[in-house]
């Protein structure tokens, strides 16, 4: 323990240094822009900025890297409250309370909120990674085939506690986010299917673009076809001012509970390899969404200030976790660690079990760095925040076609190719009319991201006990894992039977 | 306030323009130059054999001064590779667009189907790997003696690897052996499945050497067995070859190269070449890559990659 401290003591010595401070601020200020961008994201955001570092000595290089990766972090959710498009994917259920909120009128508050609980959280998640994260690492490695069944098992389960008052749509809506996640190639048996001839659906429905189609061109839609002689001319017309961003005592408290014990859960969603920070956002929410039942001042969903904590606050603790496996395996847990993984062996390192006896001062600098990027990007975005909200002031007839462009440069720099637009544009639409039919989307697209980890990891736990069940019952992990599913399931079915009967 | 708006969007355009602009251009000058970025598309996702060759050639290729243009590394494993692939081939800015290409990335071509070599420029080879089996230290067994006596015995073995080159050594394994006892389960990338293999959720990772050596250094991973003729140098020398063992040797041996796409001009091939080839020289590529990696080295500039690539794809169609 002590020694840890030390190592990080010195890391902090090697941090603190002009140059290294100055290149910290420097990423920060650009991954924040980029990060904001939506459609760009943390991952495309780290990749597009990676060639930046080359100009400095690999310590500075590496710590100006880790803080673009954190600042992006913060930045993905500045587009999905001011105007409802998730900048990235964990983004998706801070939109859901972020941008109610600035339909309200407290979009001030709103970000304020999102960078208050994404500061605590990348926190949380930093002492973890400190002070456990070879640990957590290691045992992120039990996780096999039949534990991340289960374990994906459960977040599908948990969807229904997202869709809303009428299951049956719900349930329509999962289904076709698991339909659309099959498209493309089998990873297990490399068999093409559902491709319907198409080279272009070869690689599958890429994620982002749908997303941007389903809310932001959906919402475009909505805008356009509003009748604007009814309706206010912009967002909001109530005058903002910046002292109403700061939260009052009550706020505060709201914010922080959800956000320490999202903070906590997204660190260990992080450490799984494979899992990611979307898994973990949405996961924290549906936790909060049952933790705070009844006793938030609006349902989650509807501008809680609840819910934003806790997805903002879990996309940053899961984003610090991800270094966990990086660092101590070199095993990215995520694409945009991926990228960094190739970031950090341009430079001859080689992150693994030996980095920590090998490169001491390098891998506790990265670490320490972190800490200090995760203040930066607070202090940054916080600054941004008077201007950013007056964005939502403009009229709706300059926002429709701003926000458009915005959503094709999105959709397009995914891939670099038109196949993410028409992505969009049938999102868009898809979205649209889901709207009219009161569909809910979010369901859609998180079982669209979580099946496909859900059907490689079943069948590679099929092929590994050759068809054998009882390989979800043999291991503690799994055990534990289909309790909590069966109490999901059956609680609630119990007491649906329990309810008819007493009426009886 | 409308005006603050125009600017920002103009901007925001102006930022885009900046960053996706593109494309490699000839000069007034006659002499060959590169405008704008190098787009090198990786085909596997980063930490992967073919995404350290790629971003050990940009890094040298940037230090060295060897090429002026930035170069942006793309990994785009969706479709199997194939829309990187296919990316490649119609790219518009044919002369600066180039693909990490291997012979594992040209077995899931063909299998994939609809693209062949006709659709690219072969520009070079630079080196040539082979694959090892490797075990947990801490699993059930410690050699492959251990793992044939198991299958003997009726044991059935998972074995962990990717989905193109690997899959291939596994079936010549396998038929090699006369035995069906080997699951293979595919991962989407060798730091996956060694990931699985140190989870101890496969009993055999097949990997290449470079994927490999961090783990098998701090002794979690053990190299059983060289799929090779002869034995790999140290830290990997312990593993015996089949023939060792009293079986054939079984290797497929894969080159590691780079192509561009099909409409590069003849001028742009003799640059590229040139430049690999200067990099292929360079002390970083000998010292850092090659013997590190334990990689043979083996320059091939347009005319003969080309001649061993078409060789291979004809392999690889009788295959399929």
């Amino acid at each position: 323990m002590m020694e840890t401290l030390q190592l990080l003591g010195q890391g902090f010595v090697v941090a603190f240094s002009l140059q290294n401070l100055g290149a910290a601020l420097f990423g920060g200020i650009l991954g924040l822009i980029v990060g904001a961008m939506p459609g760009i994201g943390s991952l495309a955001g780290c990749a597009l900025l990676l060639p930046l570092t080359f100009h400095f000595n690999p310590t500075t290089a590496i710590i100006m890297l880790g803080s673009i990766y954190y600042a992006n972090m913060f930045g993905g959710a500045f587009s999905a409250i001011l105007i409802n498009i998730p900048g990235d994917a964990p983004a998706i259920m801070t939109a859901l309370d972020g941008f109610s909120m600035t339909k309200k009128g407290q979009p001030g508050k709103a970000l304020f909120i999102s960078n208050y609980a994404s500061f605590i959280g990348g926190f949380i998640g930093m002492v973890i990674l400190v002070f456990l994260g070879p640990a957590l690492a290691s045992f992120g490695l039990n996780f096999g085939p039949s534990e991340m069944t289960v374990l994906m098992l459960v977040a599908m389960t948990s969807i229904s506690w997202l869709v809303g008052e009428n299951p049956i749509s719900g349930i329509v809506a999962t289904c076709l986010g698991i339909m659309i996640s099959t498209l493309g190639i089998d990873i297990v048996s490399g068999q093409i299917r559902y491709n319907f001839g198409s080279i272009w659906l070869l690689g599958g429905i890429n994620f982002v673009p749908l997303v941007i189609g389903f809310i932001g061109m959906t919402q475009l839609f909505d805008l356009v076809v509003q009748d604007r002689a009814k309706e206010k001319i912009s967002y909001v017309d109530v005058k903002i001012r910046f002292r109403d961003t700061l939260l009052t005592k009550d706020e505060y408290k709201r914010a922080t509970r959800p956000s320490i014990t999202a903070g906590l859960l997204g660190t260990f969603v992080g450490f799984l390899p494979g899992a990611g920070a979307t898994a973990a956002s949405f996961l924290c929410y549906a936790v909060e969404k049952k933790l705070s039942n009844g006793k938030t001042l609006v349902p989650l969903g509807q501008g809680a200030i609840e819910g934003l904590a806790a997805s903002e606050s879990a996309n940053n603790a899961a984003a610090a976790g991800a270094f966990g496996p990086l660092l101590a395996l070199g095993i990215p847990g995520s694409g945009t660690t991926a990228v960094l993984l190739g970031g950090l062996m341009m430079w001859g390192l080689n992150p693994g079990p030996m980095l920590f006896s090998t490169n001491p001062d390098f891998a506790w600098g990265l670490i320490a760095s972190l800490f200090i990027s995760n203040i930066l990007s607070l202090a940054i975005s916080l600054g941004c925040i008077p201007w950013l909200q007056k964005i939502v002031r403009v009229p709706i007839g300059v926002m429709i076609p701003s926000i458009l462009v915005i959503c094709f440069i999105g959709a397009y720099s995914t891939s670099n190719s038109m196949f993410g637009v028409v992505v969009m544009l049938v999102g868009g639409f898809l979205g649209y009319i889901f709207g009219k039919c009161s569909l809910p989307t979010a369901p859609l697209l998180l079982a669209f991201v979580l099946s496909s980890t859900l059907e490689t990891n079943l069948r590679r736990a099929f092929l590994t006990s050759n068809g054998n069940l009882a390989v979800f019952l043999q291991r503690p992990i799994t055990d534990v894992f289909l309790v909590i599913f069966l109490i999901m399931v059956l609680v609630p079915a119990g007491r649906a039977i329990y309810n008819k009967v007493k009426k009886n | 306030m409308k005006k603050n708006l125009i600017l920002t969007v103009l901007v925001f355009l102006l930022a885009a323009v900046a960053v996706f602009a593109q494309g490699g251009k000839e000069a007034d000058d006659g002499q060959f130059h590169i405008s704008g970025n190098v787009d090198f598309y990786v085909s596997s996702s980063a930490g992967g054999g073919s995404d350290i060759i790629t971003r050990t050639l940009t890094d040298i290729a940037s230090k060295k001064g060897f090429v002026d243009a930035p170069f942006v590394v793309y990994n785009q494993p969706d479709g199997n590779g194939q829309i990187s692939r296919r990316t490649v081939s119609t790219a518009r800015n044919a002369d600066s667009t180039l693909l990490c290409f291997s012979s594992g990335d040209l077995t899931a071509m063909i299998q994939n189907g609809g693209l062949t070599l006709d659709d690219f420029r072969p520009l070079v080879i630079l080196a040539a790997d082979k694959h090892l089996c490797f075990v947990n230290a801490n699993g059930k067994y410690k050699s492959f003696q251990e793992i044939l006596d198991a299958v003997a015995a009726g044991q059935k073995i998972n074995v962990g690897g990717t989905m193109s080159d690997e899959r291939v050594v596994f079936n010549m394994l396998c038929d090699e052996l006369g035995t069906d006892a080997f699951t293979y389960i595919t991962y989407g990338s060798a730091s996956e499945s060694i990931a699985a293999l140190l989870g101890n959720h496969v009993d055999i990772a097949i990997s290449k050497p470079a994927a490999a050596s961090q783990y098998v250094l701090s002794g979690d991973i053990i190299p059983v067995l060289a799929l090779s003729t002869t034995r790999f140098t140290a830290p990997f020398d312990a593993a015996p070859t089949l023939s060792e063992l009293g079986y054939n040797d079984v290797e497929y041996p894969m080159w590691r190269g780079v192509i561009g796409a099909k409409n590069m001009s003849d001028e742009a091939v003799a640059y590229w070449a040139d430049v690999f080839k200067k990099i292929s020289e360079t002390e970083e590529w000998q010292n850092d890559y090659l013997a590190k990696n334990l990689l043979v080295s083996q320059y091939m500039g347009p005319e003969e990659a080309s001649a061993v690539m078409y060789e291979a794809q004809a392999a690889a169609q009788a295959q399929n």
